[in-house]
This record gives structure tokens, C-alpha cells and sequence, in this order.
């Protein structure tokens, strides 16, 4: 069954002269086909351009396609009446923590979705609380959000978009502003979201280690999406993925260098361990 | 002569309350002039603290600090001057910008030097040149701008006051490969050709490894140490101990040392792994 | 020396001061005000001075925490002071007489008074915020005005544009101190020259920081979208607001001494 259902989307933002008159479009996502299996952490990787923040705008009807359709469980997202399910159903999560919190105090901003869906307070509390755990933020629910870490007050953003229980949750870049740390934790909490409540993720990144974290790598470039693979597979393609501006791990450019050199080496290794098992197999055989 | 020279410099703050931290603690080094110096350490190792002194928007606690050999603080010294003489980039530099058009806002740190009109034109031309700004770029307001042109349009203000010394924080956050690539190509360009000394503030191993020649690593507000490259990354060990990062190549050399694969222990970047590697490998199907 | 505004701060506690339903403590931080209007002679204005100094022993904020309020607005207690201690006229012989100046006794005891009171305003008004997380501030607010919706006022509106203010202050403070540390090192002279020029320095400062406020604006208003936000209609609250027993006699305790203070200024 598939959360998120995207069908031939096409978006242009108009282009308008100075009086403010639309004379053109910037077409920025073209016929954009994708499923979303529930359950499923899905990378979408692609440069500053590429149309992947655009394409996750539409994912809970912020923005809405010229052309095409997007459905979220079986809902369109383009249903006024509706609209609030497909945002409870699916949440988002922005790039700059600082400007998507809310309420001065942590447990009060994650209070805010709630609320906003007219919950009894009891409930309210019970959906605080568990938020703030699966974030691993409960002890720090009294402390003023603004003294909190880069990682930390994005972590509180998620547990924000959990208190409304939403079934997939997209994080555009949500790691761009923070340190290795706070990337770490991120990346962990994300993991953990995933593997532990069943919660579909959707992240989109310009990071390649994280992207090889992920289940499926979708890669966008040109408003397009040009890969749609398990990371092995995507990383593999070196060639194209410098080509469209992107990196690949440091041990998959090693392979890529070997097998350039003639060396019998697969290419499809990501971590510091695959590569590892792959340089003992072709040393070993004399 | 050494262009940045730290001697037992230390950073408190809130002295006198309850509240009194120490960010930089006895801090001595000296950078020689012409260098492209690394500064890496985790967020609160102190690094952010340390390079504002060294262009006087801090003021330390105790210690001193020398550029190009003056006392910063001592009487006969404009600090002002110091500003142009050590220029500072910071984080997310485009917030900075202001003025109407890319040129009038690179010319800003010139026109408070008190140039002239033709000086001013000359640096504001130069350095849109060198950050690989194009001409017909200088007359569109900066706020039009790509993210990675509005950073090279931040770093060219401050270039265009021709600093002897370039420290740059986190040049490259939030930029995407492309954008980050063409930054610190930029300004690996600048080096080479200006002979500036350059302290390149950054998280990313990769790009120290890829750009600076020695490395400053801060732990705790103390200097952990200031090294060649070579000598700093043959420490992983020390560095993954204090909490920092290694290139995950380093990490794989790690993994293939333990596994009876002797690469090195010097081993930071994918040619030198890729050298070695073949080295072993073909010395092996010979045999 | 922006980070010395202390307004806004909140000190999580349990203490008495911080139980109390905060639509009452609103009340009566204003009955605190009336309090000191009222106040025309020492007796009382102590009176009221020692009830908040014992509603701060009370609630656990530090004494410190009491100074740092007072700092911000040390040039306006200086300036009332002064203009008491020279314009004031007093029946007797003035104590010194010199050039155009001239000082009464009256204008002593008149500027130490105006202190005294403008120094229990402001620490009465800090105790409210201190003690009181904003939200749960704004929200009494909320209640305390929602009989003006009857009037279109747009109440819930307000107050949540106050809680996004108050949760934004220290962002955008930082953020100033950010932008002018960039541009001092772009050699920006902040704090020489005559006024023209001063006002002119802060056209690098004041741009960047209006075009990131807007940007964060923007940012925010979509984040809120996606929590769900559709104003104020059907919304519900963490913290319900319920009065107990304790918020009454506080409440009675405090009436009491503004009665106090009501007759010993009214009626002798």
C-alpha cells in the first residue's frame, strides 16, 4: 500500500515582470511520477535547484502542481475539505529549526499541532510526552527552546510533527544547517522514527552519506527524477552523480579508481565494512 | 615573519558571575605569513572564539595577540585597521549583505577604508573577478542571487579590502557539493595567487584534507594542536578520542591496517589509498 | 548589551508565585500598579515594597535576576530623578543654591520616592514574567479579554502574535549581535560621529535584519500550515487554566493590602 502517490506532476513558479504581470513560468518539476510505499525511508537527493524541495512542498499540499495529482492515502491533496488529514497524515520538517518553533517553551511547542487539532488536554499531554520521548528531548519539555543545540531544537521540531501521529513524515534538508553532531543525532532519530513506530520517511538531502542511509535513493535533477534505486546501485554510477553535481562515498570513489586501474572490484560498496570485505576477496586471490 | 601570532591568549566569559566560562584557554601559536592553515574542533572546542580575537572583535581576558607583528591592543594601534588588515568572514556570510547592488555591496569595506573612487572600483572589480563573479552580475541587487553566489558576493566584501590574512568560518555550510566545490576552489584560487594567509575554519575533514596544508585542532578552549596535515591525520586515534571526525577513507585504512592489509597509517585521501592499494595488489598477483 | 534585556525571560519553578492561575497574577500585578499610584507617602509605598519583596523570596527567583531587570532602564530612573531633584519646589529654604540650579529638601525625598516606586514597578512587573511561562501569559491574556471578541476585537489573533514575539526576541537579539560583529569586520564604525551619521551606520545592520525577519517570517507561517493552524476556531490548550482555593486567598491577601494602603492614603 502506498502513502504517497505522485502522478505525472508538472509545477511552474510564474515568472512576472515589474508591474507584476505573469509573462512566463519557471518550470521547476516535470511530469513527476513516484509511489511511496508505507514504511518505507525513501532519500530524495538532488542539488541546491533540482526541484527536490519543491517536489517535497507538494508531498502535503503546501504547493499544488499546475498538471498531475498527488495523493495521500488515496486522498488528493489538491481536497480542500480534506486537507487538514493529509497534513495530520503527513508531516513536514524544514531546514532551519529556529523558524519552525513556535512557543518559547519546548513541551508547549510541541503542544502546538495538537491543540491546533482541538484534542482534550489529557490527550494533548499524553501526545507531549510521547513525542518528546521518541526524540529522546523528555527531560529538556521545561527548558526555553532557544537554549537548546542546533541538533537539539531540530529534534524538538520533529517531535513537534509527531505529536499530531502522522503516518510519513518529509524532512527537507533538515541536517544543512547543523554541525556533525547534531547531524549525527539527527540522522539516528530518524533511523529510529522508522524502525520503531513503522513511520514512513521521506528525506531530502544533498548529503550523500546520508542518502546512503536510506532504503531507495531517488535522485533528482533538472525538475526531473533521472535514478530510482536501492543506494548500492545509485552509488555505484560515480560517472552520473558527479555529472549532475553530487558525491559519492569516499570507498565507492576508491573502487571506482581501482576498477578504472583494471582491478576486479564491485563498485556497489558504500560503508568503511563493504569495502573492507571487498579489498580482503581481491587481495586474497592471487 | 609569522602573520598571526597568539601569545598565552585567554577568553573568559561573564567574569565575575557564577556564570564565568573559559572558551580559550592559554592559547599559543604562530602562523607564518602565506599559510593555508585548517582550524577544525567540535562546536564549543572554542575555534569561533579563537579567530575572533585574532581581528579584535574580541578582546581577550589575558595574553596577546600579534598580526604581522603588532601588539593589536597596545596604544598606537587603530583596531579599525587591523579589521583590513585581518579580514573576517563568518558563518552563513550572506545574512551581511545590504546594499542595493552586488557592487556597491563589495565596496563597502573598501569606501570605510576611506579609498578613492578609482581604488575602490579597482578592489570591487578584483575581487568580484576573483570569487568568479561575472561582471553583469555587479549591477543586480545581491538578494536575486543563487545561495552559493550571494556567499562568493559576502566573500568578495571582504576580499576586496585585500586582507594579508583571510579567516573564513564554515565558508562552505549549507551549500550544496556544486556550491561548496566552487567556494573553496575560489578561494584556493585566491591563495595561490595572492599569497594571503588563509585559516579555514570547517567540520569537513574532506575539505581540510583537500585544501589546507598544516592544521589547527582546538579541544576544550585549548590548543590540541597545530600540525602538517600529514602528521595531524596519522593522529586518528587522538582525534576520533577528542570526538572529532576522520575522512571515512581514513576510517577504511583503519579497518584494513586491523586486518592484516598494512596500507599505512598516513592515509587521508582516496589517491593516496588508491596508490597504495595498487601497490599491494598488483605486488601480489606478480608474485 | 542587548543581551541585558531581561523581559520576556521565565524561570521554570514550582514555588507559590509560579502555581498561581496566571489570569489571576495578571490581575494582580495591575492591583500591584494601582497599588503604587495609590502609594503618596513612605508607609505605604514600604508596604508595597516589602509585599514584593516577599513574593520573590517566595518564588525562588534570584535576587541577581531582580538587578538585571533594573538595568535596561537605569537612564530613565536616573532622568526622573534628576528632573525631581531640581524642578521640585519646596516651602523652606533651598539646601543649595547655585547658578540656575537650586535643590529643596522636597526634591530629595520627592526623586528617592519616584526611584523607589519605578524600581517596585519594574521588579513587580519582571516577577509576572519570570514566574509565568509566555505562553501560558498570552494565553490568560486570551481569556482575560475574550469578552472584546463580542466586539470583533481579534483577540486570540493578538495573542498569538505576542507568543511569536516574545519566542522570536532572543533569535532576532542574536541575530543582531551576528550582523554586527559581520559588519565591524567589514570595518562599519557603529558607535562614532554625530547623530546623522550614527543613523546612517545602521542601515547595514537594520536591512539584513528586517530581510531575515521576513524570510523567518515566510518560514514559520508555512511550518505552522503544516502543523495544523487554522486560527483560533476549535483550538485547545495544554495548560487549562483553573483557579483553586490557594489563587483566592492570594488573591484576598493582596486586596487586603491595597485596602491598607487605599485608606492610609484616602482617608488620613
Amino acid at each position: 500500500m502506498n502513502i504517497i502517490e505522485v502522478k505525472n506532476l508538472e509545477f511552474e513558479y510564474p515568472i512576472t515582470d515589474d508591474e507584476g504581470n505573469v509573462v512566463g513560468g519557471n518550470k521547476v518539476l516535470k511530469d513527476i511520477s513516484l509511489e511511496i510505499p508505507k514504511g518505507q525511508f525513501l532519500a530524495i537527493l538532488g542539488h541546491n535547484g533540482s526541484g527536490k524541495s519543491t517536489l517535497a512542498k507538494h508531498f502535503n499540499g503546501i504547493l499544488l502542481g499546475n498538471s498531475g495529482k498527488v495523493f495521500v492515502n488515496g486522498i488528493d491533496t489538491a481536497d480542500d475539505d480534506r486537507i487538514y488529514d493529509v497534513r495530520q497524515t503527513v508531516g513536514m520538517v524544514f531546514q532551519n529549526p529556529d523558524n519552525q518553533l513556535v512557543a518559547t517553551i519546548v513541551e508547549e511547542d510541541v503542544a502546538f499541532a495538537p491543540e491546533n487539532l482541538g484534542l482534550p488536554p489529557e490527550q494533548i499531554r499524553e501526545r507531549v510526552d510521547e513525542a518528546l520521548n521518541a526524540v529522546d528531548m523528555y527531560k529538556y519539555r521545561l527548558h526555553s527552546a532557544h537554549q537548546l543545540s542546533g541538533g537539539q531544537k531540530q529534534r524538538i521540531a520533529i517531535a513537534g510533527v509527531i505529536a499530531m501521529r502522522p503516518e510519513c513524515i518529509v524532512l527537507d534538508e533538515p541536517t544543512a544547517m547543523l554541525d556533525p553532531k547534531g547531524r549525527k543525532s539527527i540522522m539516528k532519530t530518524i533511523k529510529h522514527l522508522n524502525s520503531q513506530f513503522g513511520i514512513t520517511i521521506v528525506l531530502i538531502t544533498h548529503y550523500m552519506d546520508e542518502a546512503a542511509q536510506a532504503e531507495r535513493v531517488v535522485v533528482m535533477d533538472g525538475g526531473r527524477i533521472i535514478m530510482d534505486d536501492v543506494p548500492q546501485k545509485i552509488f555505484s554510477k560515480v560517472d552520473k552523480l558527479t555529472e549532475v553535481g553530487l558525491d559519492v562515498p569516499q570507498v565507492t570513489q576508491l573502487a571506482y579508481e581501482l576498477k578504472k586501474e583494471g582491478i576486479d572490484i564491485s563498485l556497489e560498496v558504500l560503508t568503511e565494512e563493504d569495502c573492507l570485505n571487498e579489498l580482503l576477496r581481491v587481495a586474497d586471490r592471487k | 615573519m609569522n602573520a598571526i601570532e597568539t601569545k598565552n591568549l585567554t577568553y573568559k566569559y561573564s567574569v565575575g558571575t557564577p556564570f564565568e566560562t573559559t572558551a580559550v584557554n592559554d592559547v599559543s601559536v604562530c602562523i607564518e605569513q602565506g599559510e593555508f592553515v585548517g582550524v577544525i574542533g567540535h562546536t564549543g572546542s572554542g575555534k569561533s572564539t579563537l579567530i575572533q580575537h585574532l581581528n579584535g572583535l574580541l578582546k581577550q581576558t589575558s595574553g596577546e595577540v600579534l598580526i604581522n607583528g603588532r601588539n593589536i591592543w597596545s596604544k598606537d594601534v587603530n583596531i579599525k585597521d587591523i579589521r583590513f588588515e585581518a579580514g573576517l568572514v563568518f558563518q552563513y556570510s550572506e545574512y551581511q549583505l545590504f546594499e542595493e547592488t552586488v557592487y556597491k555591496d563589495i565596496a563597502f569595506g573598501p569606501k570605510n577604508m576611506g579609498l578613492s573612487e578609482e581604488e575602490i572600483d579597482r578592489c570591487v572589480r578584483k575581487a568580484a573577478e576573483q570569487m568568479g563573479l561575472d561582471e553583469e552580475l555587479l549591477e543586480r541587487s545581491p538578494f536575486d542571487l543563487s545561495g552559493g553566489q550571494k556567499r562568493r558576493v559576502a566573500l568578495a566584501g571582504v576580499i576586496a579590502m585585500e586582507p594579508k590574512i583571510l579567516i573564513l568560518d564554515e565558508p562552505a555550510a549549507g551549500l550544496d557539493p556544486a556550491g561548496r566545490d566552487r567556494v573553496l576552489e575560489e578561494i584556493s584560487n585566491y591563495h595561490k595567487n595572492s599569497g594571503t594567509t588563509i585559516l579555514l575554519v570547517s567540520h569537513s575533514m574532506e575539505d581540510i584534507v583537500k585544501y589546507a596544508k598544516k592544521v589547527l585542532v582546538m579541544n576544550k578552549g585549548e590548543l590540541f594542536c597545530y600540525e602538517d596535515v600529514d602528521k595531524v591525520f596519522s593522529m586518528a586515534e587522538e582525534l576520533q578520542k577528542i570526538g572529532l571526525d576522520v575522512p571515512q577513507i581514513t576510517k577504511l585504512a583503519q579497518l584494513l591496517n586491523k586486518n592484516g592489509i598494512d596500507i599505512g597509517k598516513d592515509i587521508y585521501t582516496v589517491e593516496r589509498a588508491k596508490e597504495r592499494l595498487l601497490k599491494i595488489i598488483k605486488g601480489n598477483t606478480d608474485a | 548589551m542587548l543581551k541585558d534585556i531581561t523581559i520576556g525571560q521565565y524561570f521554570p519553578g514550582d514555588s507559590v508565585v509560579h502555581r498561581i492561575d496566571s489570569r489571576f497574577k495578571i490581575i494582580l500585578d495591575i492591583l500591584y500598579v494601582v497599588m503604587l499610584f495609590v502609594a503618596d507617602n513612605f508607609i505605604s509605598l514600604a508596604v508595597a515594597g516589602i509585599f514584593i519583596l516577599m513574593a520573590y523570596a517566595v518564588s525562588g527567583i534570584k535576587a541577581v535576576m531582580m538587578l538585571k531587570s533594573l538595568k535596561p532602564i537605569m537612564p530613565l530612573i536616573l532622568f526622573t530623578a534628576i528632573l525631581n531633584l531640581f524642578f521640585v519646589n519646596g516651602t523652606g529654604d533651598p539646601l543649595v543654591e547655585w547658578w540656575i540650579i537650586t535643590i529643596h529638601e522636597e526634591g530629595i525625598t520627592t526623586a528617592i520616592f519616584m526611584i523607589v516606586r519605578i524600581v517596585c514597578l519594574i521588579i513587580g512587573m519582571s516577577l509576572l514574567t519570570y514566574t509565568t511561562s509566555p505562553i501560558v501569559l498570552t494565553d490568560a491574556i486570551e481569556r482575560l479579554l475574550s469578552p472584546l471578541k463580542k466586539i470583533k476585537l481579534p483577540v486570540h489573533e493578538l495573542a498569538m502574535m505576542m507568543t511569536i514575539a516574545l519566542r522570536f526576541i532572543p533569535t532576532l537579539i542574536e541575530e543582531t549581535d551576528k550582523i554586527m560583529a559581520a559588519q565591524k569586520a567589514r570595518g562599519a564604525e557603529l558607535d562614532t560621529g554625530g547623530l546623522m551619521k550614527r543613523a546612517k551606520a545602521l542601515v547595514p545592520i537594520l536591512i539584513p535584519l528586517f530581510v531575515s525577519a521576513f524570510k523567518r517570517a515566510n518560514e514559520l507561517a508555512m511550518a505552522m500550515e503544516c502543523r495544523c493552524y487554522k486560527g483560533g476556531d476549535g483550538r485547545t490548550k495544554l495548560r487549562q487554566l483553573k483557579a483553586r482555593p490557594a489563587d483566592y486567598m492570594v488573591f484576598m491577601l493582596v486586596l487586603t493590602v491595597l485596602g491598607f494602603v487605599i485608606v492610609d492614603n484616602v482617608v488620613f
